[in-house]
C-alpha cells in the first residue's frame, strides 16, 4: 500500500521526535513491534542550483555549470529523500523511537542521473526489523523515480528499463531497544552491517588525505542538507544524548569521499559502513585505494587512536 | 622552425638576497621590497642602468592580491628602462625554474635578446584573507542596490566568519601538508632517518664552505643587514640532528623519520638570473657562465596516492635525459632541490630502482646512480632555506657559476613543487 504525502519538513519532524522521545520515556515498552506495512510517496520539485552549489562548495567539488556537471551526487539525492525517511520513522506506527536511532550503514544504487532541477518522486518503506546484539536494526528503503512514473515499478529487478533513477537502503540501529522474539533473526536482507565477526584490531591503510573538521562541520552540513539533528550541531545536545561531543553526519563522510568520483552518467553503486563516530572538532585520516579496475575502497579513521570511522566502496559501471 | 634558427640562451649571472628564516630579519619586508632589491643588485652587478631588457619574468607563490603586477611594479622601482615589460609567473616551488626556462626559450627563438627571471617569497608577509563566508556576504552587500538590502546582507555576518585565514600550505585536494605527503613517500621508499640527517648535515657544511671560500661573493647582495642565509648552521653535527623529534609523519610512530632539520625551514627571500643571447652578452661585455640547454615539466597523479606528491621530477628527468640522449654519469654537478632530505633521497632511489624505472618510467633498466660527491656541492635548500619561488634562481645562478670555466660540462637540476608537479633542467658550462 502506498500513501502519498506532501514533502515533509525536517524541522517539524525533529520537534515531533523530541515529543515522541518524551512519550516513550513516560510509557516504557510502548509502541508497536512490527513495521508499518505501507510505503510513503511524495513529489519533490527537484534540487535547486543554489542547493547543489552549496553542496559542492562544502566539499570543494566542481561547479554545477549546467554544461559539464548537471547530475546530482548520490548524497544530495539522499538528502532530498531524508525527510521522507524521517517522516516514516517518526510516524506513530513505527516501532522504534526516532531519537537515538544511529545510522550504521548506507547502500546506494545510482542507476541513472538525477539532474539539478529535475522533479522526482520519492518512495520510502521500512523493512527487515531485526534484533542486533546492541538493540534493534531496521532498513529504510528509498526509491527515487521519474516524475509521473508508476511507483509499483519501484521494486522491479529490471530497474534500467523502468523509471527508477536511484535507490538506497539506510540501516539504523536503535540501541537498547529489544523487540519480542516474534521478529525473525534473519529477514533475508543484504546487510552490509553484519561485521560482528570482523577482527577488532584495525591496521590503517596508507593515508591519502586528511580531513580537518572544525566544530562547525556539523552545522555546515546541516545548512546544506537541512538535517539539524541536535547531535550534529550542538555540543550540549550531543552530550545530553550520550555522545562525548557533537559528531559529524555520517553522510558528510559519504559525500566527501564520493565528491568528484561519481560518473556524470551514473550507473554506479556504493556502500558505506559507519563505525566510531567522528567527534567535532576532529581530524579524519582517509584512504582511497583501488580495488580492482572498477572499484575504489575507502577508509576513514582516527589517526591518533587508530579507530575506524567508516569503511566504504564505490563500484563504477 | 628549423633547428639552425635556435640559438644559445646564455646564463650571464645572478643575484639574490640572503634567505632569512620566516618572521625574523625580513619580517617587515614584503615581496615587492625583496624582489626590487634583488633586481637592483642584479642591475648594479651587470651595469644594466637604463637598459631595456627583453622581458622580466618572476613570481611569488604567496602573493597579495594587490601585487597583481608584482614583477612589473618591481621593475619600475629599479633603474632599468621603464619600457622593460614584465610579467608574473606562478608554478608553486617551481616558479623560478619555469620563469627561467621560459625566458631561455624566448631567447633561443630569437623573440628577445635578454631576460631576467626569478622569484620571491615571503612567509612573514603572507596574505591573510577573510573567510569564504564573510567574503560572500561582503560581496553580496557590495552588490546591494539599497541600504536595507545591504543591511540585510551584512546581518548574516556571524562571529565565526571573522577569524582571519592564513594561506594554507596544505594540498587543497588532500588536506595533507607537503611534509605529511613526503613522510608517506619516504616511508614507502624505506628512507632512513640517518640518511636524511647526513644529507641535511652535508647541505649545511657545503653551503658554509662555499660562503667561506667566497663562492657567493658575486651571487648574493646583503639585504637589511643580513649577509648570509640565516638558516645555515655551519656547526651542526649528526648528534645534534639526531636528537630532534619527528615533525612529519607522526602517525608512523617509531617509523617517523622527518624532523625540522631534515625538512626545509620556512624562509623569506628573492633571487634573479640574467639571461641573454651570446651577441647581447658580448655587446654588453658581460660574462657567459653557462648555456641553458633544456628543461622539462612533470606532474604526477598524487591525489589518491598513486604516486608521491613530490616525485614529478623523477618522471620529468627521464623524459629530459632521453630527449637529450644523456645519463646521470654525464653530469659534472647535480642540483636536487632539498624540499626535504627525503625528497632528494626518494628521487635518487627511484632512478636507481630497476622496478620503478621499468614500471613507472617505461625504461628498459634503471636510469642510473647519482655520484653523491657531485650532488648539491655548494649546499641546497636545507641549509640555505627555500623561499618558494626564489629557489630556482638560487640554483641556476649557483650551478652556472660552478660550471663556468668548464666548457661542455653539464649540470642537472631537479625542483619539485606543490600540486604534484616539478621541473628538471640541464645547463652547460662555458
Amino acid at each position: 500500500m502506498v500513501t502519498e504525502i506532501e514533502m515533509p519538513s525536517l524541522s517539524s519532524l525533529y520537534g515531533r521526535a523530541a515529543l515522541g522521545a518524551a512519550r516513550s520515556k513516560l510509557r516504557p515498552g510502548a509502541g508497536a513491534r512490527t513495521l508499518p506495512g505501507r510505503s510513503v510517496l511524495a513529489q519533490h520539485p527537484g534540487v535547486s542550483v543554489e542547493q547543489a552549489e552549496s553542496y559542492r562548495r562544502l566539499f570543494g567539488g566542481e561547479s554545477f555549470d549546467g554544461a559539464h556537471r548537471a547530475a546530482l551526487p548520490s548524497v544530495l539525492v539522499h538528502i532530498i529523500g531524508f525527510p521522507m525517511q524521517m517522516a516514516l520513522m517518526s510516524d506513530g506506527e513505527f516501532p522504534l523511537p526516532l531519537m537515538g536511532l544511529v545510522h550504521v550503514a548506507n547502500e546506494v544504487e545510482h542507476l541513472r542521473p538525477v539532474r539539478v532541477g529535475q522533479p522526482v518522486q520519492i518512495l520510502v518503506a521500512a523493512e527487515n526489523l531485526r534484533p542486533h546484539r546492541r538493540g534493534t536494526q531496521v532498513d529504510i528503503k528509498v526509491t527515487v523515480l521519474e516524475q509521473g512514473a508508476d511507483p509499483a515499478n519501484a521494486d522491479s529487478e529490471n530497474a534500467a528499463e523502468t523509471s527508477v533513477l536511484w535507490r538506497s537502503v539506510s540501516t539504523y540501529l536503535s540501541k537498547g531497544t529489544q523487540l519480542g522474539t516474534e521478529i525473525s533473526a534473519d529477514s533475508g536482507s543484504t546487510d552490509v552491517t553484519r561485521s560482528d565477526a570482523e577482527p577488532k584490531s584495525f591496521v590503517p591503510p596508507v593515508k591519502t588525505a586528511s580531513w580537518r573538521l572544525g566544530s562547525e562541520a556539523g552545522r555546515a552540513y546541516a545548512a546544506v542538507s537541512g538535517d539539524y539533528n541536535p547531535i550534529h550541531v550542538s555540543q550540549l545536545a550531543a552530550k545530553a544524548l550520550g555522545m562525548p561531543a557533537a559528531i559529524v553526519h555520517g553522510m558528510y563522510c559519504a559525500g566527501r569521499m564520493l565528491e568528484g568520483r561519481e560518473p556524470e552518467g551514473a550507473g554506479h553503486r556504493w556502500w558505506i559502513r559507519f563505525e566510531a563516530p567522528v567527534t567535532l572538532p576532529g581530524t579524519v585520516a582517509f584512504a582511497a585505494e583501488p580495488h580492482g579496475p572498477k572499484a575504489v575502497r575507502f577508509t576513514g579513521w582516527n589517526p591518533r587512536k587508530a579507530r575506524r570511522h567508516f569503511s566504504a566502496e564505490l563500484q563504477l559501471p | 622552425m628549423s633547428a639552425q634558427n635556435i640559438r644559445d640562451a646564455v646564463i650571464i649571472g645572478g643575484n639574490r638576497i640572503p634567505f632569512a628564516r620566516a618572521h625574523t630579519a625580513y619580517a617587515t619586508a614584503g615581496n615587492q621590497d625583496m624582489l626590487t632589491s634583488t633586481l637592483n643588485g642584479l642591475v648594479a652587478r651587470f651595469g644594466l642602468q637604463g637598459e631595456q631588457i627583453g622581458t622580466v619574468a618572476a613570481g611569488a607563490v604567496m602573493k597579495h592580491s594587490k601585487n597583481f603586477n608584482l614583477t612589473r611594479e618591481s621593475v619600475l622601482g629599479t633603474p632599468l628602462d621603464p619600457k622593460t615589460p614584465a610579467f608574473d609567473v606562478q608554478m608553486a616551488c617551481a616558479t623560478g625554474m619555469e620563469a627561467i626556462g621560459s625566458m631561455a626559450n624566448k631567447i633561443k627563438l630569437g623573440q628577445i635578446d635578454s631576460a631576467i627571471a626569478g622569484g620571491v617569497d615571503s612567509i612573514s608577509d603572507a596574505p591573510i584573507v577573510v573567510t569564504d563566508e564573510l567574503r560572500g556576504i561582503l560581496m553580496e552587500a557590495n552588490r546591494a542596490k539599497s541600504v536595507p538590502q545591504r543591511l540585510k546582507a551584512l546581518a548574516k555576518i556571524r562571529p565565526g566568519h571573522l577569524s582571519p585565514q592564513a594561506p594554507g600550505v596544505n594540498e587543497p585536494r588532500t588536506g595533507m601538508s607537503m611534509g605529511e605527503h613526503m613522510a608517506i613517500t619516504a616511508h614507502a621508499w624505506g628512507i632512513t632517518r640517518a640518511e636524511q640527517d647526513e644529507l641535511a648535515l652535508a647541505s649545511h657544511k657545503n653551503l658554509a664552505a662555499a660562503y667561506d671560500r667566497g663562492f657567493f661573493d658575486d651571487l648574493v647582495t646583503p639585504f637589511k643587514g643580513v649577509g648570509r642565509d640565516t638558516n645555515m648552521r655551519a656547526d651542526s653535527t649528526l648528534e645534534k640532528l639526531g636528537k630532534l623529534s619527528p615533525a612529519f609523519g607522526r602517525d608512523l610512530g617509531a617509523e617517523a623519520t622527518m624532523t625540522a632539520a631534515n625538512s626545509t625551514a620556512l624562509t623569506d627571500g628573492a633571487s634573479a638570473v640574467l639571461l641573454g643571447s651570446e651577441e647581447w652578452a658580448d655587446q654588453h661585455d658581460l660574462p657567459k657562465l653557462a648555456n641553458f640547454i633544456d628543461y622539462e615539466e612533470g606532474a604526477v597523479d598524487f591525489v589518491d596516492g598513486a604516486e608521491g606528491l613530490l616525485m614529478a621530477p623523477a618522471y620529468a628527468a627521464a623524459r629530459m635525459l632521453k630527449r637529450n640522449n644523456l645519463s646521470f654519469s654525464d653530469f659534472e654537478y647535480l642540483e636536487i632541490h632539498e624540499a626535504f632530505a627525503s625528497t632528494v633521497l626518494a628521487q635518487i632511489k627511484a632512478w636507481e630502482s630497476e622496478e620503478f624505472c621499468k614500471n613507472k618510467l617505461g625504461l628498459d633498466s634503471a636510469l642510473g646512480t647519482i655520484d653523491r660527491s657531485r650532488l648539491n656541492v655548494n649546499g641546497s635548500s636545507l641549509a640555505a632555506g627555500h623561499p618558494f619561488a626564489a629557489t630556482g634562481g638560487r640554483i641556476v645562478a649557483s650551478l652556472a657559476k660552478a660550471l663556468h670555466g668548464k666548457p661542455g660540462k653539464l649540470g642537472f637540476i631537479s625542483v619539485c613543487a606543490a600540486g604534484g608537479q616539478g621541473i628538471t633542467a640541464i645547463i652547460e658550462g662555458r
